[in-house]
């Protein structure tokens, strides 16, 4: 047996010295005659202190916001930039832009270092250095070992403030976003969403995907405006977690992006989305032997203070194995492998509920059927005291694991920040649900489900389904546009 | 810091790094067999109050018998329903049920078996029957007693998953809940209860649906596999084919489940907030007694050297894919190793030599990947995925790549090519130390699989002994015609 270090056996000593004599069966050894057996239902345990870990925030000169966590366990320095920017932000006809954006930042080089030397430097440090922008934020991230922090740092702030988008380079985005096109009916499930999200976001950005035509509609030229539109520092946020040295950091970075130019901020107006509240029944024909069913609405943003009480109704009703719709729908029933539902809390506008499962063709409807009549229950009466104690217990219980990296730490408490959390929200965030009585589920269960004003995609093979899908309402077939 | 090990550092590669990864890791890990033959490894990890606690049995599909395929991995599914007192109101009444509920369907089996020749009347009255049955074997279940457990107590991420070599049974917990853990788990050991048995083979047939039949690209990784073994088990989908899962019973599942689950075939480890003396005297507690169990005897099967390529299309309703699978050894053997550098060398990054000539230079594909599977017990494949882009043809690309790994038997590595390598792994080896689930998956699976998890310490020092002409030669023997297994997606 190999020994321990010193400092682990100390450490564990104190933090354990309150709480060993209230451990139901002994932790003494006990002479091993019979297997021991204490029931998990009545075990007790010794409380857990937890403190949230904090991250420090420094705001430089130019007022790029840093957020800072030291870990030393590990060699390892992990980095990620938050802007503002992202498709929502695309202009009409050119719905691709930001997505390639993203894409040609990293790969096309910088004005002082050429790709392919971007790429050969890098992958021998075996740093990696990625971007991406995505709906609603853009992302650039590192990852290094500490020996190569310097040299990482300094071709991501060249990324950052003078990329190249070599033009081969940004050819070749653009190539491979339209194989990606190709390839966006070859998954059922892919299908589904991409439906399911247009219908519920009919006409507005967070609805739409690219197509060929626009991004073939998309330049060279366009890509670096979006970028010099959005990059600059008061829109960035970074979170930096590892084995760096605080004080040389922030030295670095004061010196890499000081001479990195301000712009006024310049944001496209995007209207808030609009439930019309209607029903839809979407059908997409496909030789499947499995139907992907995904309904939804749209649903609540961050702001929302019954935030708390559906996140609580969203454990009950479809969040995982001990849910309503995984013990009716999978385990009782053997309808589906996956099922479940949930609410999809807005950063910037209310993002959508979505319920969802896949089924054989000759039980869609039932599924269907189901799925809708178990999300309307909630509506209906008050979930009991287990359920309830159940998802409080859960949620909170389990509130420990959203720290259980320093990386996840610090990238947690930037994003907060960048996407305008009230302070304290995580502080509150286990009493906030610790408050929520089983009233307040039935009340935000009225106020935000509506199983009958869902949008209802089915992707699957009519031939075979159990009943026709306009059981449930009247059918628009939607015809996928088969590229070629 | 400690002296150095015993193996000798030869080359002048910065190594000094690798030595300091293998000392802090092995600093790390403390190791503790029962008497029972169970194998305990642990690492103290003070970064939060969690702890990812692993079990690992080792058996997975490619111990099933040829006409039992995929009862490891419902067997896997059936761990969730309970015990004799955890997951049931009354066992006592229940077990009859059950009892009745097993001849119910097997009759039914039996029946069906018979396709054209088959008892509709009866089937149907069977049907009926056992649908009756377990609606009344229902009242006496406690959904997801297991589950409601953890979740309630702080649990994250419970699961489990099959693979050819392996099963395995994962939950996060906070720290001060790992007796949960020891009561819980030494129960589930012990006297697990096959409940609810028909209408998990549902699940699962609906899991088969989703992952292999509805989506092309499933369908032809599960193809292909099947094609390139003749004879050996790893040729055989995990899930099982359709039929197989329908024809699977509960009796054979208790019989798998008391053949390979027991101590003796079992490693554990236990990574985060933890006290290892303690955590040695809670598994004694709760594991200590339960019986070894018989020693699983290795798989027979030898897969005989192909003789001649093979191909595999899927027509399907989906873009084209392109696979491309070579017989070799797996770990330990020394040329499994060299195996590792031609993975990095041909697909690890932007400058790997596959992407480079496929993705950038001749724009054939989109992405092109490389890795060895299906499972690492036994003799597996070398495989090459890509994804054509359009207008290009598999054929096009299939070409493009033969192309590459002609120039690997004749254009020996470079040194500045091998330090890459030995720099991304050393990279990869602190980055998967940064998470408790990730640590302890490695530990688990390097254990089962080479025989001791300090492979791990091992692994960069033996590649960095890999030269140029290793490769050479690994390329010269293994990438030829005879040794190829192709497949590929046409689009309807």
């Amino acid at each position: 047996m190999k020994s321990m270090k010193r400092l682990f056996l100390i450490a564990w000593s104190l933090a354990l010295i309150a709480g060993c004599a209230t451990t139901q069966g002994a932790t003494t050894k006990e002479s091993a005659s019979a297997p021991k057996s204490s029931d998990p239902r009545t075990l007790a345990f010794p409380p857990l202190e937890f403190q949230i870990p904090k991250s420090e925030r420094v705001q430089l000169k130019n007022g790029m916001v840093v957020y800072l966590l030291q870990d030393h366990e590990l060699p390892i320095v992990n980095l990620t930039a938050y802007l503002n920017a992202g498709s929502i932000y695309d202009p009409p006809g050119k719905v691709g832009l930001a997505s390639l954006t993203g894409a040609a930042l990293r790969t096309g080089g910088t004005q002082a270092t050429a790709p392919d030397q971007m790429d050969r430097e890098l992958e021998f440090m075996a740093s990696s250095l990625e971007s991406s922008i995505n709906t609603d934020h853009a992302n650039v991230s590192l990852s290094t070992l500490t020996k190569n922090l310097d040299r990482t740092l300094a071709l991501f702030a060249e990324l950052m403030t003078k990329p190249a988008f070599d033009p081969a380079r940004v050819e070749l985005v653009r190539l491979h976003a339209i194989e990606g096109i190709r390839r966006q009916n070859d998954d059922p499930k892919g299908i589904a969403s991409r439906e399911l999200n247009r219908a519920i976001y009919p006409g507005h950005p967070m609805g739409r995907t690219p197509t060929l035509a626009s991004v073939r509609s998309i330049t060279r030229d366009d890509l670096i405006a979006f970028q010099q539109r959005y990059f600059y520092p008061a829109n960035t946020t970074l979170a930096v977690s590892g084995d760096f040295d605080r004080d040389k950091l922030l030295k670095t970075l004061e010196s890499l992006f000081g001479g990195w130019p301000n712009r006024t901020p310049s944001f496209p107006a995007v209207p808030d989305p609009k439930d019309d509240g209607s029903a839809a029944v979407l059908h997409v024909q496909k030789e499947v032997n499995q139907s992907v069913i995904r309904m939804g609405h749209l649903g609540i943003d961050k702001n929302n203070p019954d935030l708390y009480a559906i996140k609580v109704m969203d454990f009950i009703l479809g969040g995982g194995f001990t849910s309503r719709l995984t013990q009716e729908i999978r385990s009782n029933q053997g309808l589906a492998y996956n099922v479940d539902s949930y609410f999809e809390t807005g950063r910037r506008f209310k993002g959508p509920f979505i319920a969802e499962t896949e089924t054989k063709s000759e039980t869609t409807v039932k599924a269907t059927t189901l799925l809708r009549s178990i999300i309307a229950g909630m509506t209906l009466a008050e979930v009991s005291q287990e359920e309830l104690k159940l998802a409080k217990d859960s949620i909170i219980n389990s509130f420990i694991f959203g720290f259980a990296r320093s990386d996840a730490v610090v990238n947690q408490q930037a994003r907060l920040e960048f996407y305008g959390y009230p302070a304290g929200y995580l502080e509150n965030f286990r009493d906030n649900i610790a408050r929520v009585t089983r009233g307040d589920v039935l009340r935000v269960a009225r106020k935000y489900l509506h199983p009958d004003a869902m949008k209802l995609v089915v992707v699957g093979d009519a031939k075979k389904f159990d009943q026709p899908l306009s059981t449930f309402g009247s059918v628009r077939e939607i015809t996928l546009d088969n590229v070629k | 810091m400690k002296i150095l090990p015993r193996f000798i550092v030869v080359l002048a590669l910065s190594l000094s790094a690798a030595t300091a990864f293998g000392q802090g890791l092995a600093d790390k890990v403390q190791e503790y067999t029962l008497k029972n033959g169970m194998k305990l490894l642990m690492v103290p990890r003070h970064t939060s109050p969690t702890v990812a606690a692993w079990i690992r049995f080792k058996v997975g599909s490619v111990d099933e018998r040829s006409d039992e395929r995929g009862l490891a991995h419902l067997l896997e599914h059936m761990l969730f329903k309970g015990t004799k007192t955890l997951g049931t109101r009354d066992f006592a009444a229940e077990k009859p049920l059950l009892d009745q509920i097993e001849a119910t369907a097997q009759q039914l089996m039996a029946e069906q078996l018979k396709r054209d020749q088959a008892d509709g009347k009866e089937v149907a009255r069977l049907t009926k029957e056992l649908d009756r049955l377990e609606k009344d074997a229902e009242k006496y279940v406690v959904k997801e007693e297991f589950a409601d457990l953890y979740s309630r107590n702080g649990g994250s991420g419970y699961n489990a998953f099959t693979s050819k070599d392996g099963t395995t049974y994962i939950i996060n917990l906070p720290s001060n809940k790992m007796e949960l853990w020891a009561a819980i788990e030494s129960d589930r050991m012990q006297n697990a209860v096959l409940r609810e048995f028909y209408t998990e083979m549902k699940v699962v047939k609906e899991e088969r649906r989703r992952s292999y039949d509805a989506e092309p690209e499933g369908k032809l990784w599960e193809t292909f596999i099947a094609g390139a073994f003749n004879a050996h088990p790893n040729g055989q989908p995990t899930i099982g084919w359709m039929s197989d899962i329908e024809n699977l019973t509960r009796t054979k599942a208790e019989r798998f489940l008391h053949k390979y689950y027991a101590p003796n075939n079992a490693i554990m480890a236990i990574v985060g907030d933890i006290d290892p003396q303690r955590t040695i005297a809670l598994v004694e507690n709760y594991f200590g007694a339960i019986p070894a169990g018989t020693p699983v005897p290795p798989i027979a099967v030898e897969e005989p050297p192909q003789a001649g390529e093979k191909r595999t299309e899927v027509v399907g309703d989906a873009e084209p894919e392109l696979m491309i699978g070579f017989h070799k050894p797996t770990l330990p053997a020394p040329d499994d190793y060299v195996f590792d550098v031609i993975d990095m060398l041909l697909t690890s990054g932007r400058t790997s030599r596959l992407y480079k000539k496929l993705v950038q230079e001749k724009q054939l594909a989109t992405s092109v990947s490389s890795f060895s599977a299906p499972g690492s017990r036994y003799p597996n494949l070398f495989i090459i995925n890509a994804s054509p882009r359009a207008p290009h043809t598999v054929s096009e690309v299939e070409s493009a790549i033969y192309e590459e790994l002609e120039r690997l038997k004749k254009e020996p590595m470079t040194a500045k090519e091998l330090q890459q390598i030995l720099n991304q792994l050393e990279f990869e080896e602190s980055r998967q130390m940064s998470s408790n689930g990730g640590l302890a998956r490695n530990l688990t699976e390097y254990e089962a699989v080479a025989g001791s998890w300090r492979y791990l310490i091992e692994h960069r020092q033996k590649v960095a002994l890999i030269t140029a002409a290793d490769v050479m030669r690994v390329a010269k023997q293994y990438f030829t015609r005879e040794n190829r297994n192709v497949g590929f997606i046409t689009k309807k």
